[in-house]
């Protein structure tokens, strides 16, 4: 399932580079495009331009034809004036198309015959103009003559014109093609483009959409997870405080009603001890008087006695101290808790200072100088919880190597993490458990102990909703990490009878 | 049965502590009546409604324990410490328990000596011995009362 879905995930990856690789193709296609467009949009419109001054040229000329004939009939004024205006336009107007075909040799050469020809007819037009303005008569009549010249040149004019402006379409058709290629070649890249951004846009919608749900999915079941991960960490610490509160108690009963038959075996072997002293005075008195009445067996039992009895006393000695510890712990567990801020670094630095002496002697450091996270929980149980660490840490320290013991805290949700680390002798993998256990120790036992230090904070880290665990390489060194909830709550309402 | 003699009460479920306070009582010279209840309803039966009983008749020494069967040895010492007639007649609560807390409560309810029962033996024996100097204390007033 999820090497399918990572699959897929780099083919979509792959389909969507693409994609986008495409589409900037065709970006780059659709502005040349346009470009390209632009610039024969250009070319014709210049070419329209031509057109037009080529135009306006010819109506000009026209202008100045008519304006000489209608002046020969009836000498008007309005004939006089379009005359002036036309004879300085024409030059102008001629200058204005030379600019415009610059670019264009075979134009150039066609209007320099335009502008012999212009020139022509403008001449004509002028000595006809003159000579009408002279008051000899004779002069005058040679006017009429002129026009029949001009008829001709105006024809030439026109074919000229008619020419130029030929060449001109035939520029304006081509320009016109290229154009519409141009025009054509865009709408066919904006189609592809346009046909890509919807696919690349759908593939993009799709897979957002795809990677949401995912993504919602994900952090429901994560969210559910969660909730679960607490109820049961909830559910879990409940149940460590009742089961430890049910060892308590029985602790408490046990070691209570152990001490009753305790007291016999020690009251009636004192008893038997003293039964013994007459006794045994009794068979060293048949011994001496009358030997024939003693029995080997008489005699054993006078020596096996007072050994017997040793061992008895030895034994019950030693069981009343379990259970005077075990009593010890159960009263602790039975205490009344009392939930206030904690300041660890404080605390631990208290701590440290009844250990100085001991440090001292065997050159040892702790550090205690880091960071705390605040903490409320109960500070007689949380003192003894990192007392006990610290005092096995420096107990158990490594011969021959200086000892170097560090707690540090650190938040995690709403727990609070500590850990004692040594660089002490170690623990082995088997008893890293065992030693929370009651009477359990571990390694040479060269130290005085009854094995009930870490039983002691197991339970107390329990009252405390919290555990106690251990992490150790053998020879190297020794961690100890107890989690405390932030803020204490008493799941009890008040102290276990 | 006397007016004037001391009977010792002594409420003790477990027969072989009974045995043993008996011996030493006995070995400290003290010859006085001992009763013995092995459980609490009986004990409380005898105190207060038996003729012969310190409610009733004479001056008393209640040895108590803590731990009975069917009650705790504290009812029984705040039932005779309530009692008009009997609140002034001594009890020596005898128990296994060293808990401070118990100690106290049993002084708080009127007991008069509190006696741990140790695993050390010797010590118990010079306890319970010491019982009989004790007697002979308070056996003045009570009978001076009578």
């Amino acid at each position: 399932m999820e090497i399918s879905d990572r699959y897929f995930n780099r083919v979509v990856f792959a389909a969507m580079t693409v994609g986008f690789a495409l589409l900037l193709i065709a970006a780059v296609v659709a502005v040349v495009a346009a470009q390209e467009k632009q610039r024969t949009t250009m070319l014709v419109i210049h070419t329209y331009e031509v057109e037009r001054a080529l135009d306006k040229f010819s109506i000009l000329s026209e202008q100045l034809e008519t304006a000489r004939r209608g002046y020969i009939l009836n000498h008007r004024q309005v004939s006089l004036d379009t005359y002036h205006r036309t004879i300085d336009a024409i030059p102008l107007q001629l200058d204005h198309i030379g600019r415009l075909t610059h670019d264009n040799p075979v134009q150039q050469k066609r209007l320099i015959a335009l502008r012999v020809e212009a020139k022509l007819h403008v001449d004509s037009a002028r000595q006809t103009f003159d000579r009408l303005a002279n008051p000899n008569p004779a002069i005058q009549a040679m006017a009429d003559f002129a026009v029949d010249s001009s008829f001709v040149s105006m024809l030439e004019l026109r074919n000229q014109i008619a020419v130029i402006d030929g060449d001109e379409k035939r520029l304006l058709d081509q320009r016109m093609g290229a154009q519409d290629e141009a025009s054509l070649m865009l709408n066919i890249v904006s189609g592809i483009a346009l046909a890509l951004i919807l696919v690349i846009m759908g593939g993009t919608f799709w897979i957002v959409l795809r990677y949401t749900a995912n993504l919602n999915q994900t952090q429901d079941a994560l969210r559910t997870l969660n909730a679960g991960l607490e109820e049961g960490v909830a559910l879990r610490t409940a149940e460590l405080s009742r089961a430890n509160e049910e060892i308590q108690r029985f602790a408490y009963i046990v070691s209570h009603d152990l001490r009753s038959p305790l007291v016999n075996v020690m009251g009636f072997t004192a008893e038997l001890e003293m039964a013994v002293a007459p006794l045994t005075v009794l068979i060293d008195r048949v011994d001496a008087e009358a030997p024939a009445l003693m029995t080997t067996e008489a005699r054993d039992a006078k020596a096996d006695m007072p050994e017997a009895i040793q061992f008895i006393r030895t034994s019950t000695a030693k069981m009343d101290r379990l259970i005077n510890s075990i009593l010890r712990l159960s009263r602790e567990g039975r205490r009344t808790l009392a939930p206030t801020p904690i300041d660890l670094g404080v605390m631990l630095a208290a701590i440290r200072d009844t250990f100085a002496h001991r440090l001292g002697e065997i050159g040892a450091e702790i550090d205690v100088d880091g960071l705390f996270p605040p903490l409320v929980s109960d500070r007689l149980a949380t003192e003894q919880i990192l007392s006990n660490l610290i005092e096995n840490a420096v107990k158990y320290l490594q011969p021959g190597r200086p000892g170097r013991i560090a707690v540090a805290a650190r938040s995690e949700g709403r727990r609070i993490i500590v850990d004692v680390v040594d660089n002490g002798r170690g623990i082995a993998q088997a008893d890293q458990e065992r030693i929370f256990e009651l009477f359990r120790r571990s390694g040479i036992q060269d130290q005085p102990g009854e094995g009930l230090g870490l039983a002691h904070v197991r339970a107390l880290a329990y009252r405390l909703g919290g555990v106690i665990s251990c992490i150790s390489s053998p020879g190297e060194g020794a961690t100890f990490r107890l989690s405390l909830p932030t803020v204490l709550v008493d799941l009890r309402e008040g102290p276990a009878g | 049965m006397s007016d004037h003699t001391v009977n010792i009460v002594m409420i003790e479920d477990d027969e072989g502590h009974a045995r043993l306070i008996e011996k030493n009582i006995r070995r400290a010279g003290i010859a006085n009546a001992i009763r013995h209840f092995i459980d609490g309803t009986t004990a409380l039966d005898y105190l207060f409604n038996d003729p012969n009983g310190p409610a009733c008749n004479g001056p008393a020494l209640i040895l108590l324990d803590l731990n009975l069967p069917d009650m705790s040895g504290i009812d029984i010492l705040a039932k005779i410490k309530a009692h008009p007639r009997m609140k002034r007649t001594p009890v020596v609560v005898l128990t296994t328990t060293d808990d401070k807390i118990e100690i106290q409560r049993c002084y708080d309810f009127g007991a008069n000596v509190y006696i741990t029962k140790p695993v050390n033996y010797e010590s118990f024996a010079k306890a319970i011995q010491q019982l009989g100097l004790f007697l002979s204390v308070i056996q003045v007033p009570e009978v001076g009362e009578e």
